[in-house]
């Protein structure tokens, strides 16, 4: 069984809703990233979204903007973030990992992304790829991992079918219409949408964008299978990150994942 | 000749598609059925076509530049006066088009960016004419390079978003209108301003600037009496050459060639030059020639033009550059400065910077070719918004 559907199974079977947490590798720099990304998965971070920095990244409001640019500085590309990952499976084999970005950095790396299951990823999400169109065509073939589609509140349902049926691992329900990071949840809505897409597919659904605080949290998780959280998270990581003391995400972290249980 | 392009999922060979968020499908694809249907409508057509008589001014004339022809001594040298349009460019036409669009479609709220501001400009002018809110971003460099241009803007009722992240030029405004559309896409028409973007609006844009390509035709035939040898146009996003080149395409024996910014020189890497010097891949929604590093990042870009200063390229251009329908050569801004001074002494003519690169051309081309042939520049624009510019580039006290 594939990480990312046995991780969802076992917290599905305990009752429990999934905790997606999202980083940019090589904020501040990749050796943090690794120390960051065990401290996730330590204060509750079920599935680890690993965001791959982009000098024009569209959907992402300024928090993670300048994270990218803040990885970019250091000359972060897709191999090195690879081999971060290898890294942090020598000692986590079981978290799920996903690479999250644009497709214009995918491009360069096309036979990398091919071969990165054998290198512990488990997961890829391209942001300016909608879901009906298959990742395929852009050169990226691998059956072992899984392609995690966006749907939002805009899609139509008749697209919801069809990403629905492209979809494997977990469909990201985008919670509103902005960019990353943005504060403007209407909770019926995403309710009514996340039920349609649990009406017509198996395939389990996370929501994400603009969760911010425990009661977003809460609210959210009770009617989806999980919360994606990126951009307070990439916060709390830049505000801490001259001193490297990290308890506050840590804290954050534990505090969101006490808020879904 | 294909000129059928681009196919249902709004691809020019292997360029362009729709490469965005998810937000974004139902507005382009709300868009793409409007357009659609809207396209051989007698009465938005009829509608479009009078705002290009009686508010643009067309059709622009087809000039003889005589003292150029006679300094080359070789073929017959003709100007289509784009620059001679209402708000001094050829960006108006496709901005008098979109915005019916966003009539018919009840938006509200109309964003757009821009570059050296002559989109802006025309995008706040058609916002004004019917009363529309509108939204304009625009990198921080080029608010400074192009103040004349932000205070019509302002004038004109729109709100100017200056852009502060990235290379604060023109790619990082397409970036912010993107945003705020992904935030704001109920309610909001966003203007894309060249042939570049996601599907359909290298179409759509290409569509309401080829008027200049079909006035062409019926007026090489009336003052030369057959068609271009050779039609020379800038190439930034590239709209006013594609809206030159379209009706074109089809008649292999007129030789199309765009115009890069070369920059500072092609080999120093500081230039504008996607089609020269640059490899496929994604941008603004759309697969095209790039200037990026091996990682796939997206290079920074260097132009005395705002207007050119642009890493990509409208995906047609590289459909057109691939099938080796069109020639793609660039020129330096030393060459354009040349260029810019001979075309106001010569013809009494003052050229924007990014037009000035077409002209900048001639010294290559001329020498080539004989006496009994026609080339046409298009003059895509009027040079009035670059004299701060120029003043600042000649080091020149007033």
């Amino acid at each position: 069984m594939k990480r990312i559907e046995k991780k969802l199974k076992e917290l599905s079977q305990d009752n429990q809703k999934a905790f997606v947490g999202y980083i940019v590798a090589g904020d501040p720099d990749l050796e943090t990233s690794l120390e960051l990304m065990h401290l996730c998965v330590d204060s509750g971070v079920d599935i680890l979204e690993i965001g791959v920095p982009f000098t024009d990244p569209i959907a992402e409001g300024p928090t993670i903007q300048q994270a990218h640019d803040r990885s970019l500085e250091n000359d972060t590309n897709l191999q090195k973030i690879l081999d971060l990952i290898g890294r942090f499976r020598k000692k986590d084999t079981e978290t799920p990992i996903i690479l999250m970005g644009y497709i214009n950095n995918f491009l360069m790396y096309t036979d990398l992304i091919n071969r990165s299951d054998e290198l512990g990823v488990d997961g890829v999400l391209v942001v300016d790829i909608p879901g009906e169109f298959s990742l395929k065509d852009s050169g990226i073939d691998n059956k072992n991992l899984d392609i995690i589609s966006l749907v939002s509140p805009t899609t139509s349902r008749e697209r919801i079918q069809q990403i629905a049926a492209n979809s494997s691992g977990f469909i990201y329900y985008v919670t509103l219409r902005g960019v990353t990071g943005s504060s403007n949840l209407d909770g019926n809505e995403i309710k009514k949408n996340i039920q349609y897409i649990k009406s017509i597919s198996m395939t389990p659904v996370m929501a994400g964008f603009g969760i911010k605080t425990k009661d977003d949290a809460k609210l959210l998780s009770s009617f989806s299978d999980g919360i994606v959280i990126g951009s307070s998270i990439v916060e709390l990581i830049h505000k801490n990150s001259e001193n490297k003391d990290f308890h506050e995400v840590s804290d954050y972290i534990s505090n969101m994942k006490d808020a879904i249980r | 000749m294909k000129d059928n392009l681009p196919d249902k999922d709004g691809f020019f060979g292997e360029y362009g598609g729709k490469f965005v968020p998810e937000t974004l499908m139902y507005a382009l694809n709300e868009l793409e059925q409007t357009y659609k249907t809207l396209k051989d409508n007698n009465d938005f057509n009829a509608e479009f076509h009078r705002d290009l008589a009686e508010f643009v001014g067309r059709p622009s004339p087809l000039y003889f530049a005589k003292r150029l022809t006679e300094h080359y001594n070789t073929a017959s040298i003709w100007l289509k006066r784009e620059d001679l349009n209402h708000t001094g460019a050829h960006k108006i036409n496709n901005t008098v088009g979109q915005i019916l669009l966003a009539k018919y479609m009840g938006k509200k709220r109309i964003i757009a960016e821009t570059g050296a501001g002559q989109h802006g400009v025309a995008t706040a002018t058609v916002a004004a004419r019917l009363g529309l809110d509108c939204h304009i971003y625009m990198g921080s460099e080029d608010v400074r390079r192009q103040s004349l241009n932000v205070y019509r803007m302002k004038l004109l009722g729109a709100e100017v978003h200056e852009v502060n992240s990235g290379s604060a030029t023109l790619k990082d405004a397409l970036n912010e209108a993107l945003r705020d559309w992904v935030t704001n896409i109920e309610d909001t028409y966003y203007i894309i301003g060249s042939v570049t973007g996601p599907h359909p609006y290298p179409m759509i844009v290409r569509d309401f600037n080829a008027v200049v390509g079909y006035e062409l035709i019926d007026q090489s035939q009336e003052s030369f009496g057959r068609m271009p040898d050779s039609i020379i146009a800038c190439v930034g996003g590239g709209s006013n050459a594609m809206g030159i080149f379209y009706p074109f395409i089809k008649m292999d024996n007129v030789e199309l060639i765009g115009v890069e910014a070369a920059g500072k020189g092609i080999e120093t890497g500081e230039h504008a030059a996607p089609l020269n010097d640059g490899t496929p891949g994604v941008l603004h929604g759309a697969k095209s020639y790039l200037m990026q590093d091996e990682s796939g990042q997206v290079k920074g870009t260097a132009s005395i033009s705002a207007g050119l200063d642009y890493p990509g390229v409208g995906p047609e251009h590289s459909w057109l550059k691939d099938i080796k329908r069109a020639k793609y050569v660039a020129v330096s801004d030393d060459e354009v400065m040349k260029a810019f001074h001979m075309v106001n002494k010569m013809e009494g003519i003052l050229p924007a910077l990014e037009t000035a690169h077409a002209f900048a051309h001639l010294d290559e081309l001329m020498p080539k070719m004989k006496k009994d042939q026609h080339i046409v520049i298009n003059v895509s624009g009027r040079g009035d918004k670059d004299l701060n510019s120029v003043v600042e580039i000649e080091d020149i006290k007033l």
